[in-house]
C-alpha cells in the first residue's frame, strides 16, 4: 500500500517534471536556442531575436565587403601562423604592420587535403610592415607564418578584407 | 513563525533567478570577449586561464544543478569533502586528459550526458533507484564517473579553440585550477544556502519539490543539447 503510493508518487514526480521540460523547451528554448518554433508562440514572445545575433559572429568570418582585423603577438624567439580558408581563385587584400622590430615573414598557401606537407609560398621578407593581395591557385589554408628572432614579443596588426573564412592562429 | 517561513521562501525565488541569470550570459559554452582573448592570443597565460576556468565553472548552470543535487542530502562536512572530491578527481582527469591526448568528443552529446547526470541526481535524491529497482547505484562512483563526463564537456570547450600546442599544457593546468577554484567559490554558495534552508521545516516539506525541478532541469539540458546535436 504505502510502495504504491510511493510508486505513483515517483511517477508522477517524473512524468511532471519530464512534461514541464519537453513544454518549456518546445515554447521557449529551441526557439531561442534553435530558431526552431512550432508553436510560433517564441517568435511572438520575441525570443527567436537571439539566432539573429547568434548568425552574425559566423557570417562575419566570410567576406561581406567589409575588413577584418587582428592583433598577433609573436612571442620572443618564436613562430606563429595565422591563416585563412579561401577556395581556388578567391582574392584577398592585406597590410600589416608590427610595433617597430622586423618580422621574417612567409606568406603561403598550403592545399586542401594534403598531407606531404607541401606549400607554396606568395612572399618571404624580413621586415616591419607589408602590404599587399594575392589571388590564391588552390583550394586550401592560406596565409602568414611569423617568425621572430629576437629576444622580445612582437605585436602585429593585421587588417585584411576579400573572400576568405578566417582559420585563425595555427 | 512567519519570519521564519518568509525567509526561507525567499531562497527558493534566489536559486532560480541565479540560474536565469547564468542562462542569459552564456549561451553554450565562452562569451565573446573570453572567445576574442583565446583565439588571438599566444603561448602561457597563467592568471587570464585561470580566470576563464574559475569564470566557467561559476556561471556553468549544468555543472551547478548537478552540485546542487549532489549535495542536497549531504549533511557532514566530512560527505561533502568526500563527494567534492571525487567530482574534481573525475573531471580533472578527463579535462586534462581529453585536451593533452587530443581525445575529440562531440560537445553536445557530453553536454546532454551532463544534463542526465543532472536527472539521475534528482530522480536518486527522490529515493526513485531505491523504490524501483531496490538498490540505489553507489552514489560515490557515480558522483566520480559523472565527473569524468563533466570533465570531457570542459575539454571541449577549451578544444573549440584550437589552441596553439605552445604552452598548451600549463594553459591547462591554469584552467583546472580556475575550475577548481570556480567550484569552492560556487559549492560556498550553494552550500551555505541549502545549509541555510536545512534549518527550517519547508526544507523537507520542499524537498521533493526541489529534486523534481531538478530533474526537469536536467531535462531540459539533456532536451536543448540533443537539439543541438541534430541540427548542427
Amino acid at each position: 500500500m504505502e510502495s504504491n503510493k510511493t510508486s505513483r508518487s515517483l511517477t508522477k514526480a517524473t512524468i511532471l517534471s519530464f512534461l514541464v521540460a519537453i513544454i518549456t523547451l518546445v515554447l521557449f528554448i529551441l526557439p531561442a536556442e534553435y530558431n526552431i518554433d512550432p508553436t510560433g508562440i517564441g517568435e511572438k514572445l520575441g525570443l527567436t531575436v537571439f539566432n539573429d545575433e547568434a548568425s552574425t559572429p559566423s557570417a562575419q568570418q566570410y567576406s561581406d565587403g567589409e575588413q577584418d582585423s587582428v592583433i598577433l603577438t609573436v612571442p620572443a624567439g618564436e613562430g606563429i601562423e595565422y591563416k585563412l580558408d579561401m577556395k581556388q581563385f578567391q582574392k584577398a587584400t592585406y597590410e600589416w604592420t608590427t610595433d617597430g622590430a622586423e618580422l621574417f615573414v612567409d606568406l603561403h598557401g598550403e592545399p586542401k587535403g594534403d598531407t606531404t606537407g607541401y606549400f607554396e609560398s606568395y612572399a618571404i621578407a624580413t621586415v616591419n610592415e607589408m602590404k599587399g593581395s594575392f589571388t590564391v591557385p588552390f583550394d586550401g589554408s592560406h596565409g602568414w607564418y611569423w617568425k621572430n628572432t629576437t629576444n622580445q614579443d612582437i605585436s602585429i596588426q593585421l587588417i585584411f578584407n576579400g573572400d576568405y573564412v578566417i582559420e585563425g592562429l595555427k | 513563525m512567519f519570519g521564519k517561513f518568509k525567509l526561507s521562501y525567499l531562497l527558493y525565488p534566489l536559486l532560480i533567478l541565479l540560474s536565469m541569470a547564468s542562462i542569459e550570459a552564456f549561451a553554450h559554452g565562452v562569451d565573446d570577449s573570453t572567445r576574442n582573448f583565446l583565439q588571438n592570443n599566444t603561448g602561457v597565460q597563467v592568471l587570464p586561464f585561470i580566470y576563464i576556468g574559475a569564470k566557467h565553472m561559476v556561471t556553468g548552470y549544468d555543472h551547478l544543478l548537478f552540485l546542487v543535487g549532489v549535495l542536497f542530502f549531504l549533511r557532514s562536512s566530512r560527505d561533502v569533502l568526500l563527494y567534492v572530491s571525487m567530482f574534481t578527481i573525475g573531471h580533472s582527469l578527463t579535462l586534462m586528459g581529453g585536451v593533452l591526448a587530443n581525445i575529440q568528443v562531440n560537445a553536445y552529446l557530453i553536454d546532454a550526458i551532463i544534463g542526465l547526470s543532472v536527472v539521475y541526481k534528482g530522480f536518486d535524491n527522490l529515493g526513485g533507484f531505491k523504490h524501483f529497482f531496490g538498490k540505489q547505484p553507489n552514489p560515490k562512483k557515480a558522483v566520480l564517473i559523472f565527473g569524468l563526463f563533466h570533465g570531457f564537456g570542459l575539454a571541449t570547450k577549451i578544444q573549440e579553440f584550437e589552441l596553439p600546442s605552445q604552452g598548451l599544457a600549463t594553459n591547462l593546468l591554469s584552467f583546472n585550477i580556475g575550475v577548481e577554484i570556480g567550484q569552492f567559490l560556487a559549492l560556498a554558495f550553494i552550500l551555505l544556502a541549502i545549509n541555510f534552508w536545512r534549518q527550517f521545516e519547508s526544507f523537507n516539506r520542499f524537498a521533493k519539490a526541489t529534486n523534481t525541478a531538478l530533474m526537469c532541469g536536467g531535462f531540459m539540458l539533456v532536451g536543448m543539447q540533443l537539439t543541438g546535436y541534430f541540427v548542427s
